[in-house]
């Protein structure tokens, strides 16, 4: 946050922004190869969660990893609401808002008690107990065999049917305008008095409380903005795929995720989420699709039919977690401020002069 | 001049430790009270106890009238009475401004209101050239004045005071003893821990000694400076010779 413009962005990425939108909305109408749609919407899905948990563990420094607790249950309740209740998911969705934000207000105001790694490995716990809830439930949650959407009921204003779910367009302008609405709340969260408090909290806990600021009543703020859109995330991923069960909606793996967008791309900035998405949305489904070794192939660096060859084939799109891991590990290495942190400095320094930022006083206090 | 805040017999347990003792004291609207002892007295944990960081364990606090005890620490900031911190906290990642805008963002939800008493209090302690930087990048005497320019910017009614001079240089410490001076000026009543007698016995109109906890003694400086116990408690016990 520069203090000369807290408000108002400059013309020119004002109006480049204008011009990826255009194109982001224009995309489907030039674009249906259905596979590129399915990843720019893995791409949107990617950008809300990052930018959800952002406003906890961003800009107010409370690392969750627990948020597939509200991706599950925006999930789970959106799922059983249309298939047990046939409630229109864009009815269903705004109850399982309202339960995850509940929920979140309810579990923070015992977790925010605790600080630092107590507060973390909390989080880990409350997501765990969702986990086994949804997995024992069998009459609610189906267990272990997970929820199908059979089918979704076409979405019908005036007597109009706008759509009836069957392309990936609709999913597609649905994840668009829901990145775009996390985009702009986080942008607004960051230009107002809340942004201001959270980062206080972020910064020192007891120098904010001696300041004024009330420490729970703000941490469970900063978790309800963060749980509302994690919770449509989820729903809108459960819609989506179709299909949801404890291991792919609750499961540790789904909260490390959240965590994973924002401290690839850069912790506390509104871009930091969006970069995070667009390395990790493409790096996934290469590694899915086992583009890595055909680029290895390609190159010449192994050959297709040697031993190491046939063994990288085999193997590296199971690879997938292993080189997620090397890759956060390298970051939180080698860019500590994310990848976005990491570009700023590269410039700052290209530009011959001391960022003014500067990071390296920063880092004395850290 | 009618007492703003009542200490009365606070103590403060940590298991069987005595941190504080039945301390008593008031302090005068507009005065400004010296908070002096060894290290270890309790001088902070009674900072503690008086801002709600610590709820005393006996006793109890009043506050132009109204009773501390149990409030949370925002609640008390709120309330008008403010205090900086020994080990200096700024937010490191925020602008100086930032910084001072989270301390005025009290009294209004509006950024450029907030901004402008910011600038202000900045102006007064002389860094509002250093607005747009980095708090975490200062030098501490700048660190110290920035300390007091968030607190002043919650308009507080009393200001506590923990060693704002300590580890600073002389030049810096006369800059911050002016500082405190004017502030007094302005009628806001400041309790101040210090540990350069010089500097105290200048700028307090009383001082509370304190000692293993508990209020060894209580008067105007010269008094103090006169007290033999007070120099038995820093310097020890005169050595009799042979």
């Amino acid at each position: 946050m520069r203090a000369s413009s807290p408000r108002g962005l400059a013309l020119v990425p004002l109006l480049a922004l204008c011009a990826i939108a255009a194109v982001l909305v224009a995309l489907p109408l030039t674009i249906d190869n259905p596979y590129a749609l399915h990843v720019m919407i893995l791409l949107f899905l990617t950008v809300v969660q990052g930018e959800s948990w952002n406003v906890l563990g961003g800009y107010t420094g409370q690392y969750s990893v627990g948020h597939a607790a509200y991706f599950g249950l925006g999930a789970y309740v959106t799922l059983i609401l249309l298939q047990s209740r046939q409630v229109p998911p864009w009815w269903g969705v705004w109850a399982a808002i309202l339960l995850a934000v509940v929920v979140a207000i309810v579990i923070g105001s015992i977790t925010f008690r605790l600080r630092g790694p107590y507060f973390v490995l909390a989080s880990i716990a409350v997501a765990e107990i969702f986990r086994l809830v949804a997995l024992n439930w069998g009459s609610m949650t189906s267990g272990a065999e997970g929820i199908l959407v059979s089918d979704i009921p076409p979405l019908q204003v005036a007597g109009r049917t706008v759509t009836d779910f069957t392309s990936k367009v609709p999913f597609y302008y649905a994840g668009f305008a829901l990145a775009v609405t996390t985009i702009v709340v986080n942008w607004g969260v960051k230009n107002s008095k809340l942004g201001y408090y959270f980062q206080a909290i972020r910064e020192d806990q007891d120098a904010a409380h001696s300041l004024g600021i009330a420490l729970p009543v703000y941490k469970n703020i900063a978790l309800g903005i963060s749980a509302f859109f994690t919770a449509w995330s989820g729903a809108f991923y459960g819609l989506y795929v179709g299909f949801i069960d404890p291991g792919t909606v609750l499961s540790v793996e789904v909260s490390v995720q959240f965590v994973l967008i924002c401290i690839i791309g850069g912790i506390g900035t509104i871009a930091g989420p969006v970069l995070g998405a667009l390395l990790l949305v493409p790096l996934s489904e290469a590694l899915r699709a086992n583009l890595l070794s055909d680029l290895l192939f390609k190159l010449g660096v192994v050959d297709e039919g040697t031993p190491t060859g046939i063994f990288l084939k085999d193997n590296l799109a199971h690879a997938h977690a292993l080189i997620y891991g090397i890759l956060v590990v390298l970051v939180i290495l080698f860019m500590p401020d994310g990848v976005l942190g990491f570009a700023r400095k590269l410039l700052a320094r290209r530009r011959g002069q001391a960022p003014a930022a500067a990071p390296s006083a920063a880092k004395d206090s850290a | 001049m009618a007492s703003i805040l009542e200490v009365s017999h606070v103590s403060k347990f940590f298991g069987g430790l005595a941190a504080n003792s039945d301390v008593s004291f008031s302090v005068e609207e507009g005065a400004i009270l010296g908070l002096i002892g060894p290290n270890g007295a309790g001088k902070t944990t009674l900072f503690n106890c008086i801002t709600g960081f610590y709820p005393p364990s006996r006793g109890e606090v009043r506050f132009s009238g109204r009773r501390m005890n149990g409030l949370t620490p925002d609640r008390v900031c709120k309330l008008g009475m403010a205090r900086t911190w020994q080990k200096v906290r700024p937010l490191a990642k925020m602008t100086v401004l930032d910084n001072v805008m989270v301390g005025a963002l009290i009294h209004t939800n509006r950024l450029s209101v907030a901004s402008a008493i910011a600038m202000e209090q900045l102006r007064y302690v002389g860094m509002d050239g250093r607005a747009p930087h980095l708090a975490g990048g200062l030098p501490i005497g700048e660190r110290k004045k920035l300390e007091v320019a968030r607190v002043l910017a919650t308009r507080p009614r009393i200001l506590l005071l923990d060693e704002v001079m300590g580890g600073l240089n002389p030049a810096e410490s006369e800059e911050i003893i002016q500082l405190i001076l004017e502030i007094k000026s302005r009628g806001i009543t400041q309790i101040v821990i210090e540990h350069d007698m010089k500097a105290i016995m200048r700028i307090s109109d009383r001082i509370v000694v304190l000692n293993s906890g508990e209020k060894l003694t209580e008067g105007l400086p010269r008094e103090i400076g006169a007290d033999e116990r007070v120099i038995t408690a820093y310097l020890g016990q005169a050595f009799d010779g042979h």
